[in-house]
């Protein structure tokens, strides 16, 4: 097997790393670094659950090479800090049900709300389109991204 | 008084920050130190007598064992109600997925290798994949029995007399298809021994103590010698009752005295877990002139698949519910669980109550608009109130808040 050595920087910790040339980002993350927010549900980029923020937009993971994110910073759900707003709207709205989809559908949400604080809810809707999720309904999650914009704009979130 | 500190208040989900975080443990993200790798041969046959020849995969560098159902040393069977599961097929497949062969190896791209050594030999059977084709006589036979194995009635009154006293009579047929439920999480799992000599079964299932049990029987040890743990279920909708890596993982920790994790793909969950059951309904529903429900004749059948699971359970709430919520005084319904070569179907949101709205509410339509009646009107006159009677007899006491919930619906 052809060893590739890549340079990448994931939630802000640089790693050089020889991966083998057909391995998948999400085998990267999940099998070689552990970072087991990154779920697999269905390897072929319907569901969304393996989201992970790549050079600032979100993409799948399963359908990325891991050699194809030489020189690129990864943010994960493992990097998203702590006491995060649209992390804790989930918890608030009642959009966490099972749990397989919510580390991608916040890291979609995070990629909305970077670039825009004031979505509409169709941009929402549009915005977590590429994340199935079989619980919900989708409604809690939709609430949960319009809290969070709000209380980041400076609102009190109701 | 006590003030209540949770009752009426909307509290967090006890799980959820562990999930928000990604830090919420599934049998999928679980490693362990030495811990080998199996994956599963399936059937692609809906019917036929197989003979397997695993022993160039075995031979493999790298591969541990592959197992069969000569190496499962307990019962070779589960099933939740009827024991008519393999855990590996031994002599025919009944349908496409059926578990035949564990390829157990160092890593997972080793087992996957492997799988294109395993010989299968298949002498195809004719199959039946149409229930009312299974229910003759002649049809082929999914086990050594009948392929109705489950037939329950609801009589009450005299159905016959009360159709000729009605003015419009609705006949018709309605079919549903089967439906994945499509839990966003696949099955997984990892089993291994612990310090006592247990075998631990880690997976996502929604029946721990019921597969202890079938693990147990399928090893021949005491339900004592299995523990099984539920870690996070990344959804399940009915489609985690019935067993998948459990049985598999646990033999062949016990074999091998190593820990073993095994995840399916999506394609093979699709092909690992049970459907919503697939019907057909004959429907005849009659009514007197002022819109009053006054007979109903059904027949549902139930396409099992290949296994019974939760078959029974679920053509009988068909059954029960087939009237809608609404008082007929005459009711004749015969529903049916029938084995075909399709996949196999259990329990998916809902039992069996799912399918027959289509049927009932869309015969009430098509009443209402032979009568000149509102669908709001007909449902109305006939909807269950406190203290009606069910067909099977029951009494609804208490709160019935439909005819409110109609009511509403007029402003729309």
């Amino acid at each position: 097997m052809i060893l590739k050595k890549i340079e990448v920087n994931i939630n802000g910790r640089d790693y050089c790393l020889d991966v083998e040339e057909n391995l998948r980002l999400i085998d990267l993350l999940r099998d070689k670094l552990k970072l087991t927010g990154t779920k697999e549900g269905c390897g072929e980029g319907e569901c969304g659950a393996c989201t992970v923020i790549m050079g600032g937009k979100i993409v799948n993971s399963c359908l990325v090479l891991a050699f194809q994110a030489d020189k690129s910073r990864i943010i994960t759900i493992e990097g998203i800090e702590e006491d995060d707003v649209i992390k804790n709207s989930f918890i608030e709205e009642g959009a966490v049900q099972c749990g397989f989809c919510t580390p991608g559908m916040v890291l979609a949400a995070k990629s909305l709300l970077d670039k825009n604080l004031n979505p509409t809810e169709e941009e929402i809707r549009e915005a977590i389109s590429g994340n199935l999720c079989r619980c919900t309904g989708y409604n809690k999650i939709v609430s949960a991204v319009k809290k969070a914009a709000k209380l980041k704009r400076g609102g009190d979130g109701e | 008084m006590n003030e209540l500190k949770i009752v009426g208040k909307s509290i967090n989900k006890i799980d959820a920050k562990d999930k928000v975080d990604g830090s919420a443990i599934y049998p999928q993200d679980i490693y362990l130190e030495n811990m080998a790798f199996g994956v599963t041969i399936r059937s692609t046959r809906p019917h036929a007598f197989i003979k397997v020849d695993t022993k160039e995969a075995g031979k493999i560098d790298g591969v541990l064992k592959v197992f069969t159902y000569k190496d499962v040393p307990g019962k070779n069977h589960h099933g939740v109600v009827l024991k008519d599961h393999e855990v590996f097929a031994s002599k025919k497949v009944r349908r496409i997925g059926d578990p035949i062969a564990f390829i157990v190896a160092e890593t997972k791209e080793i087992a996957e290798y492997a799988k294109n050594f395993i010989k299968v030999e298949y002498e195809d059977i004719p199959a039946v994949f149409d229930p009312e084709e299974a229910m003759k006589e002649d049809s082929p036979k999914v086990h050594d029995r009948d392929n109705v194995f489950y037939h329950f009635k609801i009589r009450r009154g005299d159905v016959e007399k009360a159709f000729k006293e009605c003015h419009v009579i609705v006949e018709n047929v309605y079919k549903v298809p089967m439906v994945d439920h499509a839990f966003l999480q696949p099955e997984a799992g990892v089993a291994f021994l612990d310090e006592d000599g247990r075998v631990v079964v880690i997976a996502s299932t929604q029946y721990p103590h019921f597969d202890q049990e079938e693990i147990a029987e399928s090893l021949g040890v005491n339900k004592e010698m299995v523990r099984v743990l539920t870690p996070a279920v990344g959804g399940a909708f009915g489609g985690r009752e019935d067993i998948t890596v459990q049985i598999h993982l646990a033999i062949a920790a016990l074999t091998l005295k190593r820990p073993v994790k095994t995840v399916y793909s999506r394609e093979e969950s699709f092909l690992a877990h049970s459907k919503r059951h697939a019907m057909k309904m004959y429907y005849k529903t009659g009514a007197l002139k002022d819109g009053t429900l006054l007979a109903l004749e059904a027949k549902i059948i139930g396409d099992s698949g290949a296994y019974a699971s939760w078959a029974m359970n679920v053509l009988r709430k068909s059954a029960v519910h087939a009237t809608g919520p609404y008082y007929i005084p005459n009711v004749k319904v015969d529903s049916f669980a029938v084995y075909t070569n399709n996949p196999f179907t259990g329990a998916m949101r809902g039992f069996g109550a799912t399918q027959v709205p289509i049927a009932y509410e869309q015969q009430m339509d098509i009443l209402a608009e032979k009568l000149g009646l509102t669908p709001i009107e007909i449902r109305l006159k006939n909807c269950f109130r406190e203290g009606s009677e069910t067909a099977t007899g029951q009494v609804l006491e208490g709160f019935v808040p439909l005819e409110r919930c109609i009511e509403e619906l007029k402003s729309f």
